[in-house]
């Protein structure tokens, strides 16, 4: 069968192409990493740090303290170590999906396990940051671990990873509730049947209490190494505040560049506002499911994180792998494909028009991130639709399923 | 010229509120101490114009207008809080002018530096900007500012040297920076530029590069000491402690309306004496133009006999008598040429007023009228001795009919040759790339220093060093950096400042290079004219203390390593000129669009996601109608 050559192929192909020279033309790439995931501010900051200026005094570093105290001390800084390391983030993630995965099915192994870490392993979306060193490799591995473990019942773990993931990127806090759901439930699949909570609620407390733990801890932990409280208002803040408007895909950083300035903070506050909105009404209406729920809300993430890189909608399109039950009910997977067909190219297209050969404006690429929201926002109405309407099945050819 | 006179409108307006603030001021001010001494014999006043020309056929006329109010002292800072009657003496001048002591009495300033430039000053062609070629500072009477301080920053550059006493604001003490927002903003109203720009995003402390180039008076030592780490000030003992302020206004557009205010501060205007021929029109067609504002305390005893204040008001022009001359491109100049003025009477309260004329060599030439003194190549009129009126000093070149532009670069006059560039076409990132060439057959060890807006951010683990081509990098031969990262936005904005000590082998080219990215700013941040870009300043050479410590392996390696080549510095700060970023801009119609495209986009998919979350989900006979599941 060819499906069990992918796997190979695809590590093969992942191996060969951290060693070529395409990482130095993607570093600079404001689609793959942005100020919070740059590779080169980094690096910046892990330069001050070692030269006693506090990296987190001027807005040049925007990642977590824990990047820097990992890449001054065990972790290697130079590119072609680097580009093996987010490689083996990669493998490390997909892994991580397999795993969830089998959960999932309640088995040990199946024929999909290639396929879904082919399918990982070889999104563009995925890849491309990877390549450009983007620390979303590592806020998405840490996403996926905790999910994972969180599938596996290890809650202790599950926790740790969540609260490592909230310290690497403040949005992930979304999918704390449905992991703890997780955690009192089962990762398998009952979007087919759906059926009350099962577990009281109360059983969550003593979980949140643990998850809490383990954030102050690393919160003390962060501020212990950075020696101030700095780092909160410039790693953490930066999500809430946007202080640093260069362009990504998302759909921030023009609304925010065009924002007169004294409605800058009501609308900073409607967007904070509106990414945590979700979380309940999600969390209620798939509680039979809860990782559909985190599935989900990494959707609404992809399309309206603050610092959007691709990696971000990256992680939701490859989730849908392990979901194959809703694959039929899809409501336009067509539109979607096509939207993000479209707005794939238009992105580094209009991006090079705009800011290297001043032949375009900057409509022109927020026009093409608009298209790309409108091809998230597409998946995720998509991955809603078919969670709700896979509970009602296949119907008679003379039925029509609507919503009332 | 309509900005012009929409400036000289606020200015005027802003002068006039000072004078108002200044009369009410001098008419409140109590008896005061007394003066021991007549006004006369306590305050003098020289002038000086030295005439240059330079090998590229061009002349540089430099004045120097220094008035010194000898036993003088610059305000205590301690003082400043304190009630009128016991703040401050009474300030009394025949010659210096008050609205300029006032300025610096009402903020403590020890020494202040203004410059309003325009051009590029070409180092290697001309040499050190100011009276004088050479860097040191001449034992004569008339080198009232060396080059050093003279600078040739392009746009409006303040720095300022201020003490604080220690006592901080719960004292009655005044902080540092209060004065200098003070300061900037009297000295923007009394020399209508627009130094009110200069604010914290462009305020920094290079004090090693801006040392003061009077003395620091001592402070008063009736307060706690502070203890003080950084390096940006330098403590006059009794716990007080000076600290430099210094903003570069780059995009400074010098005026008709600068000069005015510049003229009005001479004892003589430009009615008598030098000041005469100071003529905007011809001053500001000049290849570069600077106008110079230094006050600074010189103490008593040694070089400076009983000290005081001295303020040198120093304007000059580099001008090309080829281009004026028109078809006939002869370099000949003279007064009338030059300024189209002639000096019409001497000045009355002057002490000295001379016209120095360096001498072309190994060309025939004559020199009317008569020199006073010839001094070597320099030759002296002495306005007050001959008592002349109408002056016109003019030299000819006798056997020259046209001048003919040199066509093998001369040898440079400066010790350094520096070049200054952006690379990259991209509005996201780019890099600065430096190359210094050490014109000298020794080492040369220079301090270097970048003080950038926040609008570039220097990646600074990108930094290179190479020497003479060669592809390795050479990083050893820049050492002590220190660095201070930009702050964007929000309470505490700042510039970049980069500070660092090369060392250059002789004869060597030493090329930087340092990749940055470019700040993407709110569409409310942009200036006018926004598609133009963004003046950065430019880079500062200075000279450096040498110890034999610091200048250590550096040169090991280097060409001449065989010799034991003593190393120097160079003798004045170099500026080199300013650099325009490209920033990307937003499409500045479009802020209604943008909050109606998004918020569209975004109400859409949330209604769409609610919708199916709270909607039932019905069968539809297609055949029959509605039948709810």
């Amino acid at each position: 069968m060819a499906s069990q050559y992918v796997f190979p192929a695809a590590v093969a192909a992942r191996i060969f192409l951290c060693f070529t020279s395409l990482p130095e033309y993607l570093k600079y790439d404001q689609q793959l990493s942005t100020p919070l995931t740059s590779h080169l501010r980094l690096q910046e900051g892990i330069f001050l740090y070692k030269h006693d200026i506090d990296p987190y005094a001027g807005g040049t570093l925007r990642h977590s303290p824990l990047f820097l105290s990992l890449f001054t001390t065990l972790l290697p800084t130079s590119r072609l170590p680097c580009s093996v390391l987010w490689t083996l983030c990669d493998f490390a993630a997909a892994y991580s999906l397999v795993r969830i995965w089998r959960a999932r099915q309640r088995v040990s192994s199946s024929s999909r396990d290639s396929l879904i870490a082919s399918l990982y392993l070889l999104n563009p979306y995925l890849a491309l940051p990877s390549l450009a060193l983007s620390t979303a490799t590592f806020d998405n591995l840490s996403v996926l671990l905790a999910l994972m473990f969180a599938s596996e019942g290890r809650t202790s773990l599950a926790l740790l990873v969540t609260a490592t993931a909230t310290q690497l990127s403040i949005p992930s806090a979304l999918i704390v509730l449905p992991v703890m759901l997780l955690l009192l439930t089962d990762p398998v699949s009952h979007l087919a049947v759906p059926r009350i909570f099962p577990v009281k609620l109360s059983r969550a407390i003593p979980l949140a209490t643990e998850y809490l733990a383990y954030s102050v801890a690393l919160m003390l932990a962060c501020t212990t190494l950075v020696g101030s409280w700095r780092w909160i208002p410039e790693t953490w803040g930066a999500s809430i505040m946007l202080p640093d408007l260069t362009p990504n895909p998302g759909l921030w950083w023009y609304f925010f560049t065009e924002m007169f300035d004294h409605f800058r903070s009501f609308f900073l506050m409607v967007f904070s506002i509106h990414l945590v909105i979700y979380i309940m009404p999600v969390c209620i209406k798939f509680q039979h499911d809860p990782l559909y729920a985190a599935f989900i809300l990494l959707g609404v993430l992809g399309t309206f994180k603050a610092y959007l890189s691709l990696a971000d909608p990256g992680l939701f399109l490859s989730m849908f792998a392990i979901f194959p039950e809703v694959h039929p009910y899809l409501r336009h997977p067509i539109v979607t494909a096509l939207l993000h067909l479209h707005a794939a190219p238009l992105l580094p297209l209009f991006h090079h028009l705009w800011l290297s050969e001043g032949t375009g404006n900057a409509n022109f690429y927020y026009a093409s991130t608009l298209v790309l929201g409108l091809a998230n926002g597409a998946g995720l109405l998509d991955a809603v639709w078919a969670g709700l309407r896979t509970a009602i099945g296949d119907v008679e050819p003379k039925y029509e399923v609507v919503q009332e | 010229m309509t900005p012009c006179a929409f400036r000289l409108t606020k200015c005027l307006l802003a002068l006039g509120l000072f004078s108002l603030a200044s009369t009410s001021a001098s008419a409140s001010s109590g008896p005061g101490q007394g003066h021991a001494a007549p006004i006369q014999a306590r305050e003098t006043f020289d002038e000086s114009l030295t005439l240059r020309p330079l090998p590229d056929g061009r002349v540089s006329a430099a004045f120097e207008f220094k008035t010194v109010v000898r036993g003088a002292r610059p305000r205590e800072p301690g003082s400043l809080g304190r009630a009128r009657e016991e703040g401050d003496v009474s300030q009394h001048y025949a010659l210096f002018p008050l609205e300029l002591g006032q300025i610096l009495r009402a903020h403590a300033v020890a020494e202040l530096h203004l410059g309003l430039r325009a051009g590029k000053w070409d180092y290697d062609a001309w040499g050190a900007p100011g009276a004088w070629t050479t860097a040191d500072p001449s034992p004569e009477p008339h080198a009232g500012v060396g080059a050093g301080a003279a600078g040739a920053a392009t746009g409006a550059e303040l720095y300022a040297w201020m003490g604080d006493a220690g006592g901080g604001e719960g004292e009655g003490g005044v902080s540092i920076d209060d004065r200098w927002t003070g300061l900037r903003s009297a000295l923007a109203g009394l020399f209508c530029a627009s130094l009110e720009s200069l604010d914290e995003r462009r305020t920094c402390a290079p004090a090693d590069a801006f040392p003061p180039s009077g003395t620091l008076p001592p402070l008063a030592s009736q307060y706690r000491p502070r203890s003080n780490a950084s390096g940006s000030s330098i403590g006059a003992g009794g716990g007080g402690y000076y600290e430099l302020r210094h903003a570069l206004q780059p995009a400074e557009h010098v005026c008709t309306e600068n000069l005015t205010p510049f003229v009005r501060l001479l004892p003589c205007k430009a009615a008598a004496g030098l000041g005469r021929l100071l003529n905007p029109q011809k001053l500001f067609g000049a290849d570069w133009h600077g106008l110079g504002v230094h006050v600074r305390w010189v103490a008593p005893g040694g070089g400076g006999g009983e000290g005081g204040v001295e303020l040198v008001l120093a304007a000059q022009g580099v001008f090309d008598p080829v281009r004026l001359s028109g078809s006939y491109r002869s370099r000949d100049w003279s007064f009338q040429r030059l300024f189209d003025r002639l000096v019409e009477a001497r000045c009355p309260v002057a002490r000295s007023s001379r016209v120095y004329v360096e001498l072309p060599q190994d060309v025939a030439y004559s020199v009317v009228p008569e020199p006073t003194k010839v001094e070597g190549a320099v030759a002296m009129y002495d306005l007050l001795a001959e008592n002349a009126e109408r002056v016109d000093v003019s030299l000819r070149y006798l056997l020259e009919k046209q001048f003919q532009y040199p066509t093998a670069r001369p040898p440079s006059l400066s010790p350094l040759t520096v070049r200054r560039a952006l690379h990259g076409t991209s509005q996201a990132h780019g890099a600065l790339a430096v190359s210094v060439t050490n014109n000298l057959d020794t080492p040369v060890r220079v301090g270097y220093l970048e003080t950038l807006p926040a609008l570039v951010t220097l990646w600074l683990h990108t930094l290179t060093v190479t020497l003479d081509g060669d592809a390795r990098p050479r990083n050893d031969l820049l050492t002590d950096l220190t660095y201070q990262p930009p702050l964007p936005h929000g309470a505490h904005t700042g510039p970049s400042v980069l500070q660092a000590a090369l060392a250059i082998p002789p004869r060597a080219t030493l090329r930087l290079s340092v990749d940055m990215g470019k700040a993407f700013l709110r569409y409310t941040e942009h200036q006018p004219d926004a598609m133009r870009g963004w003046d950065l300043p430019g880079a500062v050479f200075f000279p450096l203390a040498l110890d034999d410590k610091s200048y250590g392996a550096g040169l090991a390696s280097a060409k001449n390593s065989n010799e034991t080549a003593v190393a120097t510095t160079i003798g004045y700060r170099i500026h080199t000129p300013n650099l325009l970023v490209d920033l990307a801009t937003p499409d500045f119609s479009m802020p209604y669009n943008v909050i109606i495209l998004s918020c569209t986009l975004i109400t859409l998919i949330f209604g769409s996601v609610f919708n199916m979350l709270t909607r039932r989900w019905v069968l539809v006979d297609m055949d029959e109608g509605l039948d709810v599941e």
